[in-house]
């Protein structure tokens, strides 16, 4: 009986998966055809594979730049979000007048999607010079306010021994963080790095909002431009869309454990 | 930047330490500034970033909305008239309204699937690790790729949807989804639940790993049948989890920007229209920020009681969880 009712939810998870996956490798499927992406009956397997498609995405746009966009962009979140957020979460374990109304001004700053800002927001942006530029695609993704919580968390859990050890030794704060402090939360530090990187990888409407030329532009714009020219008629849409998940997929795959505690501490524990 | 400072600091500070008591009163009240000024120095960029990118819009947005605003003009105070024209006169204020209602209303739907979804994968499931993995990697995709994935899927020649259900004979012409004007929403939701849905998957997940399994023994010595231990553990004990599901299905009103704008547009004539999406055409498309502001104070009001009403529904207790 219970082996029976292990089959049983094995074969509907199967199917769960099963329709899970099923769009990737539709896309896939699509990317990969040589002939007419039209035809009716679609095959399911294609006929003669081919990469031509991919080669195609090279020559269609320029690919390298928004993907060297993209890359920066992430790159710059990335970094602030290590420095920003560890600093914010060092001083969050420290006691200091007013902590209370700090903590309760992220927490209540969790609610505000930041769709919800984007008419001031771009508007700050403009008065700050930032428009169309790099720093201004990353900087409302600078720091993030989960990823705070994670890294008090992660220095919570350290003995204040050393911290303390550290002191006597002379060492200023900075240094406290930066040499005894940032060593011993790699944890923290790894679910910071893949947070912020997915979340800026994926960013849309923010880089939608504020840039205007083709070469500032990130990944995901790129992709909506595409679409907008040649529409779904070309099997280098679905070759495109099959690169830009690739990367996303493989960190994933790569970081699943840090993201998921990233996610759900910061769903649990605010 | 500042490791100079805080480091002369720290070495008048250890000196301080060794001098006669008679001054301990006055080290320590060094002490403490020092550290205060610490903290603000380490908490500085993160809250410019917060201030400036999320509660100075807050408060932006409630001014402009109020106001005659366009980038070349003098702002003039308008009074109530944004709201006036958006009430009485936006017939595509009210469809998006309306959509963005249903768009929260179908997350319970997601919200019970990830639910049973979790309750399976949570047992001694040989292989659980993979089928959350499977399940969950949807998630973190980038929508607007994912957007173009389910147009694929949703072409009425070449995608996967009609194609099993023209061969399955279940119908015989083919279905233009996002083209339909009764379709293209559901289709939208569909498209969104397929990717939300491995995230409620965690959290419920996470829920229900923290239920001390000794609540079951104890049922179970006391003979409790399996749906009573359901309805009377687990469900009780998972309200904090259903909770963060409900804010993230009604937050989810919001980030479906991405895949409304890539799969329909908001089309055919506005039956996807979501506020978020009036609210980017209004700003970005016509540049009227001033009455573009208005709708996102609209909009962030909705999100403020409808999460204060989830919060009701689980038991109002939620609010503890989120400071634990």
């Amino acid at each position: 009986m219970r082996r029976r009712s292990h089959i049983l939810r094995h074969l509907v998870m199967a199917l769960v998966c099963a329709l899970m996956l099923i769009p990737f490798y539709w896309v896939a499927k699509t990317a990969v055809t040589n002939e007419n992406i039209y035809a009716y009956p679609p095959r399911i397997l294609p006929l003669k594979p081919h990469l031509y498609n991919f080669v195609d995405v090279w020559y269609l746009i320029p690919f390298a730049r928004y993907f060297a966009n993209s890359v920066i962009v992430s790159l710059i979140a990335v970094a602030g979000n290590i420095v920003f957020n560890a600093a914010a979460g060092y001083a969050l374990t420290k006691n200091f007048a007013g902590k209370r109304i700090v903590v309760l001004l992220f927490l209540s700053c969790m609610l505000i999607p930041f769709q919800a800002t984007i008419i001031p927001a771009y508007l700050v942006s403009a008065r700050l010079g930032v428009l169309n530029s790099y720093l201004g695609l990353a900087l409302p993704l600078l720091s993030t306010i989960v990823c705070i919580f994670v890294f008090k968390a992660a220095f919570e859990a350290i003995p204040a021994s050393l911290q303390q050890a550290a002191r006597i030794d002379g060492l200023g704060e900075l240094r406290i963080l930066f040499r005894i402090m940032l060593p011993l939360a790699k944890p923290a530090i790894a679910t910071n790095i893949i947070l912020s990187f997915i979340w800026s990888w994926n960013a849309f409407l923010w880089p939608l909002i504020i840039t205007r030329d083709v070469t500032m532009q990130t990944l995901p714009l790129g992709l909506a431009r595409f679409l907008a020219y040649v529409e779904d008629t070309t099997g280098a849409l679905y070759a495109f869309v099959c690169m830009v998940l690739l990367p996303g997929i493989i960190v994933f795959l790569m970081a699943q454990k840090e993201f998921i505690r990233g996610l759900t501490s910061g769903a649990t524990k605010g | 930047m500042n490791t100079a400072p805080s480091q002369r600091a720290g070495a008048a500070g250890s000196a301080d330490a060794v001098a006669p008591p008679v001054r301990a009163a006055d080290w320590y009240r060094r002490k403490r500034t020092r550290e205060a000024m610490l903290v603000a120095c380490f908490l500085l960029p993160s809250l410019m970033i917060f201030f400036l990118y999320r509660i100075l819009p807050l408060g932006w947005n409630v001014i402009l909305s109020f106001e005659y605003w366009s980038p070349l003009k003098a702002a003039r105070f308008a009074g109530l008239d944004n709201y006036a024209e958006m009430f009485l006169e936006d017939d595509v204020f009210w469809q998006a309204l309306t959509n963005t209602l249903i768009f929260i209303l179908a997350s319970p739907i997601a919200i019970l699937l990830a639910l049973a979804v979790a309750l399976a994968v949570n047992s001694d499931l040989k292989g659980a690790a993979i089928y959350r993995t499977i399940i969950f990697l949807s998630y973190p995709l980038m929508s607007v790729a994912v957007g173009i994935v389910w147009r694929w899927l949703y072409d009425e020649r070449g995608g996967f949807i009609n194609f099993v259900l023209r061969g399955t004979g279940l119908i015989k012409e083919p279905i233009p989804f996002l083209q339909s004007f009764g379709w293209a929403l559901p289709s939208v939701i569909l498209a969104d639940i397929w990717q939300v849905v491995g995230f409620y998957m965690i959290i419920l997940l996470t829920g229900l790993q923290s239920i001390p399994q000794h609540l079951y023994e104890a049922a179970r010595i006391d003979g409790a049948p399996a749906s009573a231990r359901f309805l009377r553990i687990t469900l009780p004990m998972l309200r904090p989890s259903l909770f963060i599901c409900a804010v993230i299905g009604i937050l989810n009103s919001f980030t479906a920007f991405d895949l409304v704008y890539v799969m329909t547009g908001g089309g055919p004539a506005h039956a996807t229209e979501l506020l978020v999406t009036h609210i980017y055409n209004m700003g970005f498309g016509e540049t009227r920020f001033d009455y573009a502001a208005a709708l996102t104070v609209v909009q962030f009001t909705l999100l403020v009681i409808l999460t204060f009403l989830a919060n009701r529904a689980v038991g109002g207790n939620a609010g503890s969880v989120e400071s634990a």
